[in-house]
């Protein structure tokens, strides 16, 4: 991990949605698509794996689809490794919805362009986190620092969580805890990796 | 560079919670941000999801902007003026007056939005000669009275001294889902080292982190209370040096413990014997030991008994006045402010138990009720038997709801009020979990032709010419009046933090003083006995409608019917905002239960019973205890379950409270 990025912790979080309601806000994102989502791991809870949920947005990866798939050069890489999208050179074409595997560009039929999230860059500039980050009343969705590896047992995989595509995301999850779900856990990993 | 502006206030739902937030407008007044408000150290910066979604709430296009009023038997509402609505109010009031008294109108006020301004209702029914009013409360009461009479207060620990636990035993409780902020202080002690254990029937994202979870039948927890003591005393694990000093009746209580051995209590609860015993063993042996018991375990018949079951196991360890340790059930620190001025009561006032709305509307005589006024409430889904409530309601002369959007209730109505929003009025709003008292500021003025209800009560008294002087004229000088005597000039800092008024401390009990009448914990109460002509030992009994029941021969599974993240009951669930990030309102059962009615996962299926039926999704969860099924609660928009159509009516033993949790069902494919 190089670049700013998110790290998750899957034990603190709970799926509220608090952080999707933070984005929505913060950007003005009123009934357009939003940028991030809670994707919830088996709430059905199968007892063949654990219940969990993935905080995701955009992942500002290190080699990003979206870039290289746009053909009118409306996404930027900042210095901080943030991929910001530039709406003025959007043609709207949608390749970068097709080309990210992790579906973050959000296209707006309204207005004919494509946006996704751009990590609160503002407010990182004054020196506050994201929106997202701030809102997590459990605190489980951290910002990371350009350069800076996340530490403990944050890890770049889990179980409903792959970089199919090479793009290196800058995205870490620090798995849950406790005896029954880190068995659960690992023998998940285990078969993924077989 | 636009103008923004931050205020700071709290969000007033009937929440454990009651954040302080900060909210920043820009310079036409729109919402651009919703923080928490670090100032509040319970909430600690914090909101939630509800909080958060004010943004889209009050300016939400389904709001109600305006009074409404539709002619009896026809299909929907047409706008009025205030002038208008205001005009027939006073004629329809009066006529029904006329015919029937005063006692004839039901005053029905729910726990929609808090703060201390809505009593001023009050002031113009007491001027109209009185009214129906209920009593009693839907959700808490068995256990606040319980907690009282076994400690002599509602009162427990700063929510920050959570962190100073080893062991958190909750109980009947889902603070993932509920209690967010305590959640994440419960998660803190987790990882300096505590173990974290929970009771309940259903697997929650509670249950999801906790390392030991057990899942007795509901409705048992008074046999698990007594057998989890009964263990401890027999293995020596009980504070003798704290209950010589401090303990009541424990001789009498020592010898109730006989009755339940861990097999005994094993066969009434449905758990492992070895499972109850490693807990009582587990949660006597770590100190500090905090016991959170929520809501649930008191949504039955049998609640009072049960709650001062479980309320005293910190006291038989020994874990009371100290930090890390406790028996947290609701925190009433924060309620010290004075009454509100008000007219005298008029004598033959009359009032119902609130989770019998349905028998009264239905049966009341001398007089029967013929017109309600109904505000920050939705009894028409979200009290017992209610498609009753509907129907009732319906069938009144005049029905008058105030709410901001257009719920079941409000849909049963003659004429539907605007409400304000929570940033519409100043207030003073109290909590049940931290010990704050918090400022709610008005941050916008309301839409135009919205009036807060202390205004529509106010004209509504010019009208039928009473005397409106009981109203505020300035609200921040009345709601310094009702600060506690000498503490008046505290109004200035509370717009500036939120504020422990009360000399309580933030370790419960620490001077290991019990207001009870006997200064000690009460292991046996008579005043329990004389009072709610319960045993004055507490003892488990099993539910007239439970899992033992005659009933359950034919009606064999018990739902629950619980609360999640994304709704305060009945609100939220209409906004998009949030209908995008809910959990779905489904069936949970058990996969055991399910092959035996041959329910696939996601079938549809009819839950029914004596009282009614739904109809809805099922879902197939090895999460939920065989025996038991379950529906989220809180009926917010088209397609989620009436599931008061299946609850009864019955109270609690103690205190005057609903039985939700105390319902048998059938459930068959559709």
């Amino acid at each position: 991990m190089s670049g700013a990025g998110f790290l998750v912790d899957l034990h603190r979080c709970v799926g509220c949605g608090s952080c999707v309601l933070a984005c929505r806000i913060e950007n003005g994102r009123t009934e357009e698509p939003v940028w991030r989502r809670v994707v919830p791991l088996n709430l059905r809870r199968h007892p063949g794996g654990p219940t969990y949920f993935l905080s995701v947005a955009c992942h500002h990866c290190d080699e990003p689809a979206c870039l290289r798939g746009c053909p009118s050069r409306a996404y930027e890489r900042r210095a901080d490794g943030i991929i910001v999208h530039h709406e003025d050179c959007c043609l709207g074409c949608r390749y970068c919805e097709m080309t990210c595997p992790f579906g973050a560009p959000k296209y707006d039929e309204q207005r004919g362009v494509v946006s996704k999230c751009h990590l609160c860059a503002d407010r990182l500039d004054q020196g506050l986190a994201p929106a997202c980050v701030t809102a997590c009343p459990t605190e489980a969705l951290q910002f990371q620092r350009p350069g800076v590896a996340a530490g403990g047992d944050a890890r770049a995989g889990v179980p409903g969580f792959v970089d199919p595509a090479g793009c290196r995301p800058n995205i870490r999850f620090t798995p849950p805890r406790g005896e029954r779900r880190v068995v659960l856990f690992a023998a998940i990993e285990e078969a993924i990796r077989r | 560079m636009t103008a923004l502006r931050t205020i700071r206030t709290v969000c007033p739902r009937n929440c454990y919670c009651t954040c302080g937030m900060l909210v920043t407008l820009d310079e036409h007044g729109r919402i651009v941000r919703i923080e928490g408000d670090p100032a509040n150290p319970a909430t600690g910066g914090h909101v939630c999801l509800k909080g958060l979604s004010y943004a889209r709430r009050v300016g939400y296009a389904d709001r109600l902007l305006t009074p409404m009023r539709r002619r009896k038997g026809q299909a929907g509402f047409h706008p009025i003026t205030w002038d208008d609505a205001l005009g027939e109010i006073t004629e329809r009031l009066t006529r029904v007056r006329a015919t029937h008294g005063p006692s004839s109108v039901l005053y029905y006020e729910g726990s929609g939005s808090h703060g201390v301004l809505g009593g001023l209702s009050m002031a113009f029914w007491r001027q109209f000669g009185g009214c129906t009013t209920t009593y009693g409360d839907l959700c808490w009461p068995a256990g606040l009275e319980a907690t009282r009479l076994t400690y002599g207060a509602n009162l427990h620990n700063h929510p920050r001294l959570t962190r100073d636990s080893r062991f958190i035993l909750i109980w009947g409780h889902n603070p993932a889902e509920t209690n967010v902020h305590q959640w994440r202080l419960i998660l803190d002690a987790q990882e300096r080292g505590a173990t974290v254990a929970v009771i309940d029937p259903r697997s929650t994202d509670t249950t999801d982190a906790a390392d030991i979870h057990v899942q007795p039948r509901p409705g048992t927890d008074a046999a698990l209370a007594l057998g989890l003591a009964r263990i401890i005393v027999d293995a020596g694990l009980h504070d003798t040096a704290f209950l010589v000093e401090h303990a009541a009746g424990f001789e009498q209580y020592r010898a109730r413990l006989a009755d339940y051995p861990v097999e005994r209590v094993a066969d009434i609860t449905g758990l492992n014997p070895a499972a109850i015993r490693d807990l009582a063993l587990a949660y006597a042996r770590t100190r500090p030991a905090l016991l959170i018991a929520g809501f649930g375990l008191q949504r039955h018949h049998r609640a009072g008994q049960t709650m001062r079951a479980v309320a005293l196991l910190p006291a038989v360890t020994g874990n009371v006045g100290a930090t890390g340790g406790g028996w947290q059930y609701a925190n009433l620190a924060s309620h010290c402010l004075r009454e509100l001025p008000l007219p005298p009561e008029p004598a033959g006032g009359r009032s119902i138990p609130v989770s019998q709305v349905a028998r009264h509307l239905e049966t009341l005589t001398d007089p029967p009720i013929r017109a309600a006024w109904i505000e920050r409430g939705n009894p028409g889904s979200q009290n017992p038997a209610a498609p009753r409530v509907r129907a009732a309601l319906s069938a009144l002369d005049l029905v008058i709801v105030v709410d901001q959007f257009m719920t079941p209730t409000a849909a049963c109505a003659d004429m539907v009020l605007p409400a304000k929003t929570l940033f519409e009025e100043e207030d003073l709003v109290t909590a049940y979990w931290h010990p704050y008292l918090q400022w709610r500021a008005k941050i916008l003025e309301p839409p135009s032709h919205v009036k807060p209800e202390t205004e529509i009560w106010r004209l509504l008294c010019e009208r039928f010419g009473y005397d409106t002087t009981w109203f505020p004229t300035d609200r921040v000088a009345y709601l310094r009046q009702l600060l506690p005597a000498g503490r008046e000039s505290a109004l200035e800092a509370l717009m500036d933090r939120p504020l422990d008024l009360s000399e309580h401390g933030d370790i419960a009990f620490a001077d290991r003083h019990f207001p009870t009448p006997s200064g000690k914990v009460q292991f046996a109460s008579d005043e329990a006995a004389e009072l709610w002509g319960v045993g004055a030992v507490p003892e488990y009994a099993p539910l007239d409608e439970g899992h033992a029941s005659a009933l359950a021969h034919r009606l064999p599974l018990q739902l629950l019917s619980c609360k999640t993240r994304d709704r305060i009951h009945s609100q939220f669930g209409n906004l998009d905002w949030v209908r995008e990030v809910e959990r779905p309102h489904v069936l949970d059962i058990n996969p055991q239960d399910a092959e035996a009615r041959g329910i696939p996962d996601g079938a549809r299926v009819t839950v029914w019973n004596d009282r009614g039926r739904i109809e809805l999704a099922a879902r197939v969860t090895p999460g939920i205890r065989p025996g038991v099924v379950h529906v989220l609660e809180g009926w917010s928009h088209e397609g989620d379950p009436d599931v008061n159509a299946l609850t009864g009516e019955a109270v609690t033993d103690m205190n005057h409270g609903a039985t939700f949790y105390e319902c048998l069902v059938e459930v068959e494919r559709v």
